[in-house]
């Protein structure tokens, strides 16, 4: 096999694995910093450097390890003066990769949180059987159309422990690393 | 007409929330998740002091509750007598001793009860006995009910929430519905309009990726996915309890005598085990 091929071949399956089997963006970073602190004028953007002992004390204070050295982080201000911070940040979990926004405010408080992009990595095939004619005409006043819009998701209930481990780990963030002023 | 919509993480799980009209109406998009979370404050069993909670370690004494809690208690406990009790808003203890639920400290004599241990007066309700009272099953749910209104009075003609996996879709417009099977493929299911519906998974082991457990001290929960449509989204919720634990001959017609329906008749397909 000559070497174009194989590379094509590892480009086929990196895309098999990366496609989720079910996304949807929601938020952009400067739509949820808006909707979190609408009142807000200014997000000056930094992009905060974590030392060891950093994320030691992270761990320590919060049960949870702070996996990146680097985490995105908005200074929110309003009238000149510094109000809150805005952090962006991604949590893995066994089926879904998400990314939200929180905001914070200074003495440590949860603002508000958006989740700004959610996907579901597990399963990637859409079944789509004929059968599903099954429901047209045969629900309550004939709710089921078929449409081919995105879809919403019905489902087992998945447990969003996964963000609240991640506001955990980042109100621990704020305590170490971000200075108030 | 363009959608909308937003996620937060509330009732333990991912909450969406649509709107299918021109305009994004903030004010409207908040009042849905601010009606979630305060069903959610009056209804959360792991937090010591929700309405429920208070009720729960009352030691059989009343409770002056929130007017949506007794609501809730009304139907949940209407539910458990209906269904002769496959949905079974009295099985806190169960739960707590498999350790499904919290353990707020208090000795639970009864793992689980039926309706008529529910007394409701006005706003005031009590235990009748040693039972433990969850509304795990019925106030997604509700929740979802209650953004829907939110939305209504904030004048959104069409859109829909979507509780972890308990969706109302409500004004004139259709959306379009996959389902979550256990290996996590998804199936089409159609199209959803002026209806709810609801899924539950029954495993054969706790997944606490997924922690909703369907428990029952008669009967074994049969495994699989079961979705169930109603009008209304507590109802949806509430039966899809029913669905898993039904007599498979009598499943429909249980299901449709209780108000509701299942989006996969049973013959249609068998559930994915």
């Amino acid at each position: 096999m000559s070497k174009n091929n194989l590379n094509g071949l590892w480009l086929l399956s990196i895309a098999a694995i990366v496609t989720p089997a079910y996304a949807q963006d929601y938020l952009t970073a400067a739509h949820a910093q808006q909707a979190i602190f609408p009142d807000a004028e200014a997000y000056q953007p930094m992009l905060l450097k974590l030392n060891v002992s950093q994320r030691d004390k992270i761990q320590t204070l919060s049960g949870l390890r702070q996996r990146w050295e680097e985490q995105k982080v908005w200074r929110v201000e309003k009238a000149g003066k510094h109000v809150g911070w805005f952090i962006v940040d991604d949590v893995v979990g066994k089926h879904e990769f998400i990314t939200y926004g929180i905001g914070l405010s200074l003495d440590g408080h949860v603002m508000g949180i958006e989740v700004m992009s959610y996907r579901e990595t597990k399963g990637s095939q859409i079944r789509d059987a004929g059968w599903r004619q099954h429901l047209v005409g045969k629900t309550l006043s004939d709710p089921f159309k078929l449409d081919a819009d995105v879809p919403n998701i019905s489902g087992a209930t998945l447990s969003c422990r996964n963000v609240m481990d991640g506001v955990k780990r980042l109100l621990a963030l704020q305590k170490v690393a971000l200075a108030n002023g | 007409m363009a959608n909308t919509k937003r996620m937060r993480p509330l009732l333990g799980t991912y909450v969406e929330v649509g709107v299918h009209v021109a305009e994004m109406p903030e004010h409207a998009i908040n009042a849905a998740f601010e009606a979630i979370g305060n069903v959610q404050s009056l209804m959360s069993f792991h937090t010591s002091d929700s309405d429920l909670s208070r009720l729960n370690l009352a030691g059989g004494k009343e409770v002056t509750l929130h007017p949506h809690s007794i609501k809730v208690l009304r139907l949940a406990r209407a539910m458990t007598y209906a269904s002769g009790g496959l949905f079974n808003c009295t099985v806190g203890g169960a739960l707590v001793r498999l350790g499904i639920l919290p353990d707020h400290g208090v000795r639970v004599s009864l793992e689980s009860g039926v309706a008529d241990d529910i007394e409701l007066q006005g706003n005031k309700a009590r235990l009748k006995r040693a039972v433990h009272i969850t509304l795990d099953g019925i106030a997604k749910g509700y929740a979802v009910d209650c953004a829907v209104q939110a939305m209504q009075a904030n004048g959104v003609s069409a859109g829909w929430v979507n509780a972890g996996g308990d969706l109302r879709v409500f004004g004139n417009f259709v959306l379009p519905v996959q389902r979550r099977e256990m290996d996590g493929s998804f199936l089409t299911l159609g199209g959803l309009q002026e209806a709810s519906v609801a899924t539950s998974t029954v495993r054969s082991e706790h997944d606490k990726t997924f922690p909703a457990w369907v428990f029952s001290e008669y009967r074994t929960p049969q495994t699989g996915t079961w979705s169930v449509l109603a009008r209304k989204a507590w109802r949806a919720d509430a039966l899809t309890k029913v669905a898993s634990l039904a007599n498979p001959a009598e499943r429909n017609a249980l299901i449709e005598r209780l108000g509701g329906k299942l989006a996969i008749p049973a013959g249609a397909l068998t559930p994915c085990a």
